[in-house]
C-alpha cells in the first residue's frame, strides 16, 4: 500500500458547459478534494473555455487542457491520464461532464482501494461507483461486468465485488497501472474506449465495484449498451461501439471471437426488429474492427 | 565599478585570511599594480563564491591568467587532485589555500582563468559587426530584400520543427508524504532577502523589468542579491542601487552551472533568501529541484517576455518547470495563452503589464499625421539585432522614399539603436541613397522626442512580446506600423499590423502608410482603435501592482 495519495480528477467534456459546472460544484464539495482537477476540453465552441477559466483564476488546482480538436471521449481520456500521469499523481479518478460525484465518492473510492489492499494484499487495477441515473436508479450503460469470482472478499461490511469492466464514470484508477498498462485507445474516438481499457487493467488484478461511492448521470435517457436499440440518431455511435468491440475481440480472441460477437449482435438487432439498413452498416463495422489495430501507447 | 558593491568583496576579514593562506602568489610580481589589483579583486570574489559553497572544506585554487573577459572557465574537484603537466602550463599564475573548518577537513580543488580586463572596443561591443553567411554573400549583395527571405524561411522551418524537437510537458514534481516533513526554515536573525536571477546585465527588455524588480524589492524592504546567467561584461551592472541591501554575484563569471544548485541552497540558508524571481536565468531554473526538495518555503517567481521560434525560448523553459513554480508572471495575454494551452495552467500566470501607471498620460494626444501632409518623418528604435531585422527597415526606408517621390512628399528618417547591423544598415543607406536623409542615431538618444517630432514608428521585428516601444510612440502620436507577431495584435490595430515574410512587409508597411496619407476616414479609425488599444492596456494590472504585494509578503516573513 502507497503512503503517497496525490489524486488527480480528469474530466473529459465538450460543449456541455452547464453540467461541467455542476461536476466541478460537485468536486469542490468532496469530502476528500482531488489535488488536481484536469479538464480536458475538447474543442468545445460553447462558453466552456471561459467559464473553466474564470474558475481556474482562483483555484490553482484547476488544470485547462484544451485539444485541437474533437477527438473523441477517448481521445480525451487518453490525453487527460497522460497529462495527469505527468503531473505526479498516484491515483487518477476519471469522469465524464454530465456525472456528479457525492460528497463522499471519491473518499469513499480511495478508502476502499486502499483497505482492500491492506486487508487482502492484491493490488485492484481500479475502483469503480456505482453509477445512477437522475431518477436514482442504475445507469444501465454503466453497469460494471463481474469476474466468475466476484463475491470472493464480499462482505456485509465491505461489499467490494470484483469485476473487470467498467465506463469512465467516477472510477479510480491508481499510478501503478497505468504504468504498467498504458494509456486508453485514443483511436476508439467514442465507445468501448473504457470496457477496453479496464480489461486491459484488469490482467493484473480485477477491480472493485464500491456500491457505497455514488454517482449521478445526468443523461438525456436510461438506455444499456444493447444493439437491439440502434436507430437513426444513435447509429454513429453504435458504429464505432461494433468496429472498436470488434477489433478488441479479434486482439483477444482472434477470428472466432469476432464471429461469436457479430452473431450476438446479430441476435441483439434481430430482437430489436431494427432495420435491415443499420443492421448492414452495424455488420460493416464489425468488419472494419477486423482490420482495426490501434496501438497501445504506454505513458 | 560593478564589483564594489559586492559585500563578499567586502568580505575584508575573508579576503586577509585567503591572502595570508596564499602558497604561491609570486607568479603575480611581475603584472604591475594595477593587474595585481585586478587580480586581487578577482580572487576575493572567487574566494567568496567558493567559501559560500564549500564552508567547512579546505580549498585549493590553482589561477591561470585567462584571455577571456567574461569567463573564468572553472573547473572543480572534489577529493585528491594530481598535477599533470597541462596543470602548470604558460597561462599558470600560482596556487593558494583556503583552509578547513578542521584538519581532516575534504579538499576541492578549484581551477580558474582569471578573466582579463576588457578591451574599450569591447566595453562598448561585444558582438562583431553583422556579415551575411560566406555562401549567400552575393545573394545579400544584389538583393538584400532576398537574403532576408531565404533567412525568414529558415526560421519558419525552426519554428515547425520547434515542437518536436522542444517538447512542451511540465516536469513532474513530487509532494511528498506527510509521513517525512519537508524541511523547515532554520531561525535566523537576517532580514528576508530575495534572489533575483537574471540573463545578463545588457540592454534588453526582460533586463529592464529585471531592473526595476531589484528597485521594488528594496523598496518592499527585502535585501537583494542578483545573479546572472550567462557571463558577459554586464555592462549595466553600475546601474546596480549603489546599496549595501543590494549585492551582484558573479556567478556568471566563476561557478559553472552545475553547481548553482548547491549554491543557492547555501546562499538562501546563510543569507534568508524568501523569494527567487528568475528573469530568463537558466541556471536558475536548472536549480529548482534543489530549490523545492530542501528549501519548500522559499517562493518561486519568474517573468517571461516572448515565445522564441527557434525553441520556444524561456517562456517554454518555464513552462516545463512549471510544476516548480508558485507564480508565472508575464507581459502580455499571448503568454497568458501559452501558458494555458501548452501546459495547461491558469491560475497561477498572473499578467502585469510593462507599464509604469505614474508615467502615463491621461488621455493620447491627436496624431502627429495629417492626410496629404507634405512632410513626414519615419522612425525606428531598438537594438539593430536580426530580432529587429535591421536590414528589412533599411529596406522600407528605400520604399518609402520611392513612395515619397511620387506623391511628392518630403521624407526624413530617424534610426535609432545600435548593434552589429549598424554598418550594414549605414552601407544600405548610403547605396539607397538615403544617408542624407535617414539619420542613424545613438541608443542614449532622446527617444519620446524623437517620437513626438515622428509620424510613423516601423517595427518590422522577426519576433517580439510586446514592443514597450509602441506605447511609447501611441502616446507620442507617433503611429506604430508592426509586423503581426507575438503580442503586437495587442497596441497596434489589426490594419496597421504587416505580413512577417521581409517581401510582404515592406511592401506591407508602404500600403499603410499610403492609406493612412490619403484616406482621412482610415486614419481616424486606426486613431480610435489605437486609443481602444491603449485604454485596454493601461486597465491592465501592471508589473509592479502583481509583484509587490508579493515581495511585501515575502519581506514581512509570510509565506504562501
Amino acid at each position: 500500500m502507497s503512503a503517497l495519495s496525490k489524486t488527480a480528477a480528469v474530466i473529459v467534456t465538450f460543449n456541455r458547459s452547464a453540467k461541467l459546472m455542476k461536476v466541478l460544484d460537485a468536486l469542490d464539495g468532496q469530502t476528500r478534494r482531488p489535488d488536481v482537477i484536469l479538464v480536458v476540453d475538447n474543442a468545445s465552441t460553447d462558453d466552456t473555455q471561459a467559464l473553466v477559466e474564470a474558475r481556474a483564476r482562483d483555484d490553482l488546482s484547476i488544470r485547462y487542457l484544451r485539444l485541437p480538436k474533437n477527438v473523441g471521449g477517448a481521445g480525451g481520456f487518453h490525453a487527460g491520464l497522460k497529462a495527469a500521469y505527468g503531473l505526479g499523481a498516484h491515483y487518477f479518478w476519471v469522469s465524464d461532464d454530465d456525472a456528479y460525484p457525492q460528497p463522499d465518492a471519491i473518499e469513499r473510492l480511495v478508502h476502499a482501494i486502499t483497505a482492500f489492499e491492506a486487508r487482502h494484499e492484491w493490488r485492484p487495477s481500479f475502483a469503480c461507483s456505482r453509477v445512477e441515473w437522475i431518477d436514482g436508479t442504475l445507469c444501465e450503460m454503466n453497469t460494471p461486468r463481474p469476474v466468475w469470482d466476484w463475491p470472493r472478499f464480499l462482505h456485509p461490511e465491505a461489499a467490494w465485488a470484483l469485476v473487470d469492466s467498467a465506463s469512465f464514470v467516477s472510477i479510480l484508477i491508481p499510478r501503478w497501472a497505468v504504468e504498467k498498462h498504458g494509456l486508453p485507445i485514443a483511436d476508439y474516438f467514442i465507445w468501448f474506449d473504457d470496457a477496453e481499457y479496464t480489461r486491459r487493467l484488469s490482467r493484473s488484478y480485477p477491480g472493485i465495484f464500491c456500491p457505497e461511492s455514488r454517482v449521478i448521470h445526468d443523461t438525456p435517457d436510461n438506455r444499456g449498451v444493447n444493439f437491439g436499440l440502434v436507430d437513426e440518431k444513435s447509429l454513429w455511435k453504435f458504429k464505432y461501439g461494433a468496429r472498436n468491440e470488434a477489433s478488441w475481440r479479434r486482439r483477444e480472441a482472434g477470428l472466432m471471437g469476432v464471429l461469436a460477437y457479430a452473431y450476438g449482435v446479430h441476435l441483439q438487432m434481430k430482437g430489436g426488429n431494427v432495420p435491415w439498413r443499420m443492421r448492414r452498416e452495424i455488420f460493416r463495422a464489425i468488419a472494419r474492427g477486423m482490420t482495426f489495430r490501434p496501438k497501445v501507447v504506454p505513458v | 565599478m560593478p564589483f564594489s558593491i559586492t559585500p563578499q568583496a567586502k568580505g575584508k576579514a575573508q579576503a586577509d585570511e585567503t591572502r595570508s593562506s596564499m602558497t604561491s602568489m609570486t607568479a603575480l610580481a611581475p603584472v604591475g599594480e594595477d593587474p595585481a589589483e585586478h587580480i586581487q579583486r578577482e580572487i576575493a570574489e572567487i574566494v567568496s563564491i567558493y567559501s559560500r559553497l564549500y564552508p567547512t572544506q579546505r580549498l585549493h585554487f590553482i589561477l591561470y591568467e585567462g584571455n577571456d573577459p567574461v569567463w573564468s572557465a572553472p573547473s572543480v574537484i572534489e577529493g585528491p587532485f594530481t598535477f599533470q603537466p597541462q596543470h602548470v602550463n604558460a597561462q599558470f599564475l600560482g596556487q593558494f589555500e583556503r583552509p578547513g573548518a578542521h584538519p581532516g577537513a575534504a579538499s576541492v580543488t578549484i581551477t580558474l582563468s582569471i578573466p582579463r580586463k576588457p578591451l574599450p572596443g569591447e566595453v562598448k561591443q561585444m558582438d562583431a559587426p553583422w556579415a551575411p553567411i560566406r555562401r549567400l554573400r552575393a545573394v545579400h549583395r544584389l538583393a538584400p530584400l532576398v537574403y532576408e527571405k531565404i533567412r525568414y524561411q529558415a526560421e519558419m522551418l525552426r519554428k515547425r520543427r520547434s515542437v518536436k524537437r522542444h517538447p512542451r510537458v511540465s516536469l513532474l514534481r513530487g509532494d511528498g508524504s506527510s509521513l517525512l516533513p519537508p524541511p523547515r526554515p532554520p531561525e535566523t536573525g537576517k532580514r528576508p532577502a530575495i534572489l533575483i536571477g537574471m540573463h545578463w546585465l545588457e540592454v534588453g527588455g526582460a533586463e529592464k523589468l529585471g531592473f526595476d524588480t531589484i528597485r521594488w524589492a528594496q523598496q518592499a524592504g527585502l535585501r537583494v542579491f542578483v545573479a546572472a546567467g550567462v557571463p558577459s561584461i554586464q555592462r549595466l551592472a553600475g546601474k546596480l542601487p549603489d546599496s549595501p541591501d543590494v549585492t551582484f554575484l558573479r556567478l556568471d563569471r566563476y561557478l559553472p552551472h552545475h553547481l548553482w544548485p548547491r549554491y543557492v541552497e547555501q546562499l538562501a540558508l546563510a543569507e534568508n533568501i524568501r523569494l527567487i524571481h528568475i528573469h530568463h536565468c537558466r541556471p536558475l531554473y536548472e536549480s529548482l529541484p534543489q530549490i523545492r526538495a530542501n528549501l519548500p518555503w522559499v517562493e518561486v517567481i519568474d517573468s517571461t517576455h516572448i515565445v522564441e521560434y527557434a525553441d520556444g525560448g524561456f517562456p517554454r523553459s518555464s513552462g516545463v518547470w512549471s510544476n516548480f513554480i508558485d507564480i508565472h508572471h508575464v507581459i502580455s495575454k499571448e503568454l497568458v495563452d501559452y501558458y494555458r494551452e501548452h501546459f495547461h495552467v491558469i491560475g497561477k500566470v498572473r499578467l502585469g503589464r510593462m507599464l509604469d501607471r505614474s508615467g502615463h498620460p491621461k488621455g493620447l494626444p491627436e496624431l502627429n499625421m495629417q492626410p496629404g501632409k507634405k512632410r513626414l518623418q519615419v522612425a525606428f528604435v531598438g537594438r539593430l539585432y536580426y530580432q529587429k531585422r535591421p536590414v528589412v527597415v533599411a529596406e522600407a526606408f528605400r520604399a518609402l522614399a520611392a513612395w515619397a517621390r511620387r506623391n511628392d512628399v518630403e521624407l526624413t528618417g530617424k534610426i535609432v539603436g545600435e548593434g552589429p547591423f549598424l554598418d550594414t544598415v549605414r552601407d544600405l543607406l548610403r547605396r539607397y541613397g538615403l544617408a542624407d536623409r535617414v539619420a542613424l542615431l545613438p541608443a542614449d538618444a532622446p527617444v519620446p522626442e524623437i517620437l513626438r517630432q515622428s509620424d510613423i514608428l516601423l517595427l518590422p521585428s522577426n519576433n517580439e512580446g510586446l514592443a514597450l516601444v509602441c506605447y511609447e510612440a501611441v502616446e507620442q502620436g507617433c503611429i506604430p506600423i508592426s509586423t503581426d507577431v507575438g503580442s503586437q495584435a495587442e497596441i497596434v490595430p489589426q490594419d496597421l499590423l504587416v505580413p512577417l515574410e521581409p517581401q510582404a512587409c515592406v511592401k506591407g508597411i508602404v500600403a499603410a502608410v499610403d492609406r493612412l496619407w490619403r484616406d482621412a476616414a482610415f486614419l481616424s479609425r486606426q486613431r480610435e482603435a489605437l486609443v481602444r488599444a491603449w485604454t485596454g492596456l493601461t486597465a491592465d494590472p501592471t508589473a509592479e501592482e502583481i509583484l509587490m504585494p508579493v515581495y511585501q509578503k515575502a519581506a514581512s516573513g509570510q509565506q504562501e
